[in-house]
Order: structure tokens, then sequence, then C-alpha cells
């Protein structure tokens, strides 16, 4: 009789395991660690892409979303935050996880276009009836205007911004550094507060009420016009700017012991989608395919663009010439200012 | 608040700035122009005093952190790899023996167990837990581990700690239903000493343990080291079905442990146990008079099998063990193989409504008369039994001093005053059947009538 009753026990141990085993199996979760301003954007993909990844595996997939300055999230996944994937604000914040070891250093192969699924650029954004008249970078240089702009060095819009302005300054003064050093200082001098990331300074601008313009992301921009302060500001898009690619990446190291893997690359591909890219330009980035980018031409404007390997030779040498500590822009700015 | 710092800082910059504005810009600026700028410069100051605010708490973030609070103290590095956790309890007991003719037993209040705790972590996978034990006027120790999470589903402990058999003696003293355990928990090791991989498997579902001990007798708690070169291999299997999918069964477990090792006594060891009614008092030993014709001593292979489960659903909980220990012993030229078994099964009820689980009450309303919220209630009743193989009397126990069977029924009201605190009475009664008599017409030992009460801090 015991003999029987163990016997029942054990078999019902084992015949239950394959029910938890499957039960469990039903379920992803993937950490997605991005820069600041992307919040609106994943909330509405990860919503499409767990639909998507529902119908093509029957897996549920549960999608966690990490915001802050890009300079920050990259150094909080090298920190040991588990990323399954990074959408950071630019590939040199990759470049450092990915100098970490927990990601191979050609990330940027693995997926198409540089592994930059959307881009933008940047824009200015000023208050109702632009009072400062605020038409291009040369009046962010005069005196009297605030300008509002994050840190770099912790902001990967803000390094945006910064090249974006420096990229202005070559071309329009004959391409010599010490007149633009000397420009953009100009336009820091009149930058009142740093905040860490984007979407601090669009909070420093709009609800605030600090400066007269505000250097940002073009999505963040159009936003800030449609969303957070219609009525209240205006976009004014300057003759020169930048193309920013924004970049994404499988953390492979923290997929694999996720075991996420196959979801975390799904994830990124499903970006490049129509569907992903539709969603992209609903939330007011460039999409990078032409007939989506067609269907939200108005929503652009018409801005003559550079990229970074044209004028400062890419990342890691505008990183190593602008950013690094004791860098031109500690020294227009002042380390602890 | 802020507008009206605001306001009032505003009109002092507008008194106090005038004299140091230039003149040129007082002549260009209109008075609105100026308040606009020095609008603006609060506006700034108020900004940069608000992210200084932020980035002190991204600083405090990234500092060590001290808490405490009803989980117990602890301090723990900023990047959570370095922690130490101060924890423990006090059990304050009341024992009363209520028999008119024989008190098999002292009344007595008795600090029954007296136990801080060191736990910690050292570079985030490595656990360490110390629990030492002041109570009933002695000192041992019962814990001492060090633990390598490499994953859920793989750890490795090795030290001093619970063989992972019983199911009642794997519950917390913190947490069990009654003052003491019942009858089976004679049958299963207290703490032992080697090394055990464990895990849990598929969320959970599944929880398995195993591994290699110096061995010990029934209820033992080893020593800091063995007593013989031989290994008892000791494992666990639990499961819990519907752990991840949910549902009325959520909290349904069930398993089986099982021991085996070779246990060879000595007339100053003779590795044998002996086992105690709920109200602690030995009801039963084997022979041992310190002569090799008159001491039975262990002499060969020791095995256990467990099989236990529970149930809690709402309020209702349902705990439920089977154990079988089989020991070959010999004395002087005879040898047999004894077989004793045991079995339990307790049920509790926490009338306030307060989920019950395998981890103790944790009321939803603590004990605060001002807000007329007064804990958790639980009632509870047990039922449990030991039978001694047959073959153990004459030859291997006395049958004079020890009787072939005990049966214990209990019943109980815990009072959870909050997760911390708690108030238990008890009263069990044990019959015993087929020896120990006191006259040659009593042949069966004296029932055990006791009333238990229990005063508990636990942090």
């Amino acid at each position: 009789m015991r003999s029987r009753i163990l016997s029942i026990l054990l078999l019902l141990s084992v015949a239950a395991f394959p029910v938890g085993a499957q039960t469990v199996s039903q379920k992803a979760k993937l950490l997605n660690v991005s820069y600041d301003p992307t919040r609106e954007l994943y909330q509405d993909f990860n919503a499409a892409f767990a639909k998507y990844w529902k119908g093509q595996t029957g897996q549920d997939v549960e999608i966690q979303q990490s915001h802050g300055g890009s300079g920050k999230q990259a150094r909080s996944v090298i920190d040991g935050l588990e990323a399954d994937v990074v959408t950071l604000a630019l590939a040199y914040d990759v470049d450092a996880v990915a100098n970490s070891g927990l990601l191979p250093k050609n990330w940027q192969t693995r997926l198409p276009l540089n592994s930059a699924p959307y881009t933008s650029t940047i824009v200015f954004l000023v208050r109702k009836g632009n009072p400062k008249h605020i038409k291009d970078w040369d009046d962010l240089a005069k005196p009297g205007v605030s300008v509002i702009s994050p840190n770099p060095k912790t902001s990967g819009g803000a390094r945006w911004n910064y090249l974006a302005a420096w990229g202005y300054a070559l071309k329009k003064l004959g391409n010599d550094p010490a007149k633009a050093k000397d420009f953009v200082a100009r336009i820091y001098k009149n930058v009142p507060v740093l905040d860490t990331g984007a979407r601090g300074s669009t909070v420093t601008f709009v609800e605030r009420g600090i400066g007269d313009v505000l250097i940002a992301w073009e999505n963040e921009a159009i936003l800030a016009v449609k969303d957070i302060g219609k009525g209240q500001f205006e976009i004014v898009a300057p003759s020169l700017s930048i193309l920013a690619e924004p970049s994404v990446a499988v953390v492979d190291k923290v997929a694999a012991k996720h075991k996420t893997a196959a979801a975390a690359k799904t994830y990124l591909e499903y970006l490049y989608t129509p569907e992903g890219q539709e969603i992209a330009a609903r939330h007011y980035y460039r999409p990078r395919s032409a007939s989506v980018a067609a269907k939200y031409a108005d929503q652009f404007p018409k801005i003559t663009l550079f990229t970074i390997d044209e004028l400062f030779g890419g990342w890691t040498k505008a990183q190593q010439t602008h950013f690094a500590d004791g860098g031109v822009f500690d020294q227009i700015y002042g380390v602890g200012k | 608040m802020r507008r009206e710092l605001s306001a009032v800082a505003l009109g002092a910059l507008v008194l106090l700035s005038g004299g140091s504005l230039r003149a040129q810009d007082q002549q260009e600026k209109t008075p609105d122009e100026k308040i606009q700028e020095l609008d603006q410069k609060i506006r700034v100051l108020e900004r940069k005093d608000e992210l200084r605010q932020e980035a002190e708490a991204d600083k405090a973030k990234a500092s060590t952190s001290v808490t405490s609070g009803k989980d117990g103290f602890s301090i723990k590095s900023a990047d959570g790899a370095f922690l130490l956790k101060l924890r423990g309890y006090v059990q304050f007991d009341g024992r009363f023996f209520s028999d008119d003719k024989q008190k098999p037993g002292i009344d007595t209040f008795t600090l029954r167990r007296v136990r801080p705790i060191f736990e910690g972590t050292v570079y985030k996978i490595f656990d360490f837990r110390i629990m030492p034990d002041f109570g009933q006027g002695t000192t041992t120790l019962f814990d001492a581990y060090v633990e390598a999470r490499f994953a859920p589903s793989f750890k490795v402990r090795a030290g001093k700690f619970k063989p992972p058999v019983g199911l009642e003696r794997l519950q917390s003293a913190t947490d069990i239903l009654f003052v003491e355990r019942a009858l089976p928990t004679n049958l299963v090791p207290n703490r032992d000493l080697g090394i055990q991989v464990s895990g849990d498997l598929s969320g959970g579902v599944v929880n398995y343990a195993a591994g290699v001990f110096n061995g010990t007798v029934d209820l033992g708690n080893q020593a800091d080291a063995d007593t013989n070169n031989s290994k008892d291999v000791e494992g666990r299997v639990f499961v819990q079905p519907f752990l991840v999918s949910g549902g009325a069964l959520k909290n349904l477990g069930f398993g089986v442990a099982a021991t085996s090792g070779i246990h060879e006594g000595t007339l100053t060891a003779p590795g044998l146990p002996s086992y105690r009614t709920p109200a602690q008092q030995t009801f039963f030993s084997y022979r041992s008079d310190g002569t090799a014709a008159g001491t039975v001593l262990a002499d060969g292979r020791h095995t256990r099998i467990v099989p236990q489960g529970y149930f809690y659903s709402g309020p209702f909980g349902l705990l439920a063990e089977y154990a079988q220990s089989k020991q070959e012993v010999r004395r002087a030229t005879v040898s047999a193989d004894l077989e004793h078994t045991s079995w339990q099964t307790a049920a509790s009820w926490v009338i306030t409504g307060d989920d019950a689980t395998y981890r103790g009450v944790n009321p939803k309303k603590v004990f605060d008369p001002a807000a007329h919220t007064w804990g958790a209630f639980e009632v509870t009743a047990r039922y449990s039994k030991l039978d001694l193989d047959e073959k153990t009397f004459p030859l291997f126990a006395n049958p004079a001093s020890a009787p072939r069977s005990t049966t214990a029924w209990a019943v109980g009201l815990n009072w959870y005053l909050n997760k911390n605190v708690r108030v238990m009475l008890d009263y069990e009664r044990s019959t015993f059947d087929g020896g120990a008599g006191t006259t040659s017409l009593v042949t069966d030992r004296i029932p055990e009538k006791i009333l238990f009460s229990r005063f508990q801090i636990s942090y």
C-alpha cells in the first residue's frame, strides 16, 4: 500500500512537470534600455510587437522599458542593468556597451542601414510667435537669447545638438575649427541650464518656461508642438542640420542568459517592417522606408542634412575631440560650471 | 508655495537689482522686459535647484543604503552586490501539563528559541547565513553555510543547514502551525553538515535539492564533525504544478524526499535516536547500558522516505507528510532491520480571512487598537501518529519504558499581531500503546496532555 502511494506521488510529480514547463515557456520578458525621448514610441511599438510575436510563435512577451540620457543608459548597461536590447541615441553609446564585451563590436553590421532603423535631426522649438525672431543657428549665438540644450556629457541628443551647431559653423565660416569653436562657445554661453537628458530639457523649456529656444530632437519638437504644449510653440527648421541616426542592438550576453535571443532579434527586426516604420513615423521619427517616408513627408520640414562621418570622421573621433574630459566642450563651457 | 516664493524673490530682485543693472540696460529695457528677465533668472535658479535635488537623489540611489523595517535590518551596497542583514527571533513558551495522576513533565516557562540570524551576500551571488541558538540554556550552532546562486535553477550550498527531507522540518520555526512540530519530525534529520545542489525549475514549478551529508540520526542535529567515514545521500523533489498557471490549485504542492547512508555506532556513540512527544518528553530510546551485550548499535544502512504535500487556498491550509525510517541495528550478535513510520495531517483556517501560506500568515490589518484593527486569527487542528517496528521489542528497546506507538491530536489558536509578532495557544493530547505502563494493570504509558503558549517576535 505504501509503495503504491509513493508510486502515485512520483508519477504525479513527473506528469506535472511538463505542464508547468509549458506554461512558463508561454511568456518571455525583454528589457529595452533606450534614451530619453523614445518613451511614447516604444510604448506603442512594444504593444504591436507583442501582438506580432504572439501571432508568430504563440508566446506572450512582456517588454519593459528604461529611459534616460543615452550616455547614462549605456553606462547602466555596462554596470549590470540587464538589457536584452539597447536602442540608444547614437552609435557611440552602443559601441561603449560593445567595448564592455556584452555584444560583438561589429554590431552595426547585423541589421540594415547601420542598425539605425529610423533617423531624426535637430531643430529649434521656439515660443508662439517666435518673439526673438530665431531663424537659424546664428540667432542662437546672439547676446540676450536664452538657449536650452542638455549636457553633451550625459545626453546623446545633446551631442547631436552640439555637432549640428559645429557643422553649421564649419560650413558657414570657411571650415575653420577655431571660428567654429568660438561660434559654438557663444551659443553655449547662452545656455543657462544643462539638463542630463533631452526630455529634461523639454521639461525645462516647455513646463518650466525657461529660455527662448530649445535645441531639440525633431521628434521631440513635433511632439511638443502637437501634443505637450499645443498652440504654445513653433518649430523653426535651421538651414542646415545633422542626420541623427539612433542605433539599436541586441545585447547578446544578456539575451543568451535570459534565453531571449530570438525574441530580441525579431524585436529589432520588426522596427524595419512597414508596421514598425509606420509606428516610428507616427511618433515623428523619420522612417527609412521610402513608402512610409512619402506618406509622412508633410510632417517633416525640408532641411539640408550632413552626416557625422562627413564632417567629424565618425563618432569615435568626434567623441574624443569634443566630449572627452578636457575636450572642446569642457573648454568652452567650463568644467563644473 | 513655489509661486509664492517666486513672487517674493521677484520683488526682492526688482528692488535690489536696480543698482546692479547697467544704466544702459535701464535705458534700453522697459519695466516689462526687466521683469521678464528677472522672472527668467528666478526660473533658472529654481530649475537648477530642482536638477540639484534630482542629482542628489540619483547619488543617494548609488550610495550604500541602510534600511530597517518588518523584514529586519540591512546594509546594502549601491550596486546590490554586497548585503548584510541582521534578523532573528525569540520564542518564549509556557508548557503546562494537565494530569490528575502523574505529570510527565514540569510546568515551566522556557525560552524555546533565541536565535540571532546574520545573513548576507558578497559579490552578488554568494549568500551566507549564520544562526546560533541560545534557547533553553544552551548554545548551539544551527545554521552556518555559504550558498552560490549560479542561476535560479542551480545553487550550491555548503555548510550546516537543514537537509532537504521533512516538510514540516523545512518550514521555519517561526511559521509552523503549532508550538511544536508533529511526530513525523522525529524520523527526519534536523541539521547536518554537507554540500547540496538545489534549484527551481520552470519558474518554481519543480524544486529539487540533493546533497551529500555527514549523516545524522533521526531528529539529529549533527555536531560539527562526523563520527564515521560513510556519508549519507539525501534529496527531495517538490512539485507545485499550478504555481505559474495559477487558479484554485496554485498553492498545491507535493513531493517526496529520501535519504540513504551507512551508520555504524559504537558503545560510546551508538548512532541511534530517541524520539520525543510533542511536549518534548522522550518516550522512546533504544537499550543502552554501556556494555556490548546491553547496548543497541546502528549497524548498517539507514534509509528514509518521506512523501509530503500541502495545499493552501485563501484562508485555508492543509499540510500532510509521511515518514518511514529504516535502520539496521545490532545488539551483541543479534541484528535486525527496523522500520519506524509516522504520519501527520494538519489543517488551518485564518478566521479573519487573511491568506494562509507555508510561510505563515501576514495579516492585512495589523494590531492597532486605536484603529480598531486586531491582526489575524487562525485556528488549527492536527492529528499525528508514530509506530515503532514490532521487531524493536523487547530485544532492542525495553517495553517497560517505551511504548510501541503514540498518537497525538492537537488544536490551537494563533494570533498574528503583525508580520513580526505572534501569540500561540495549543492543547495537545498524546496517547501511547503497547508499553511503558506504570503498573501491571496500567500497561500503557499514561496519556500526555499539555497546554502550550508562545510569545514570538521575529524580524
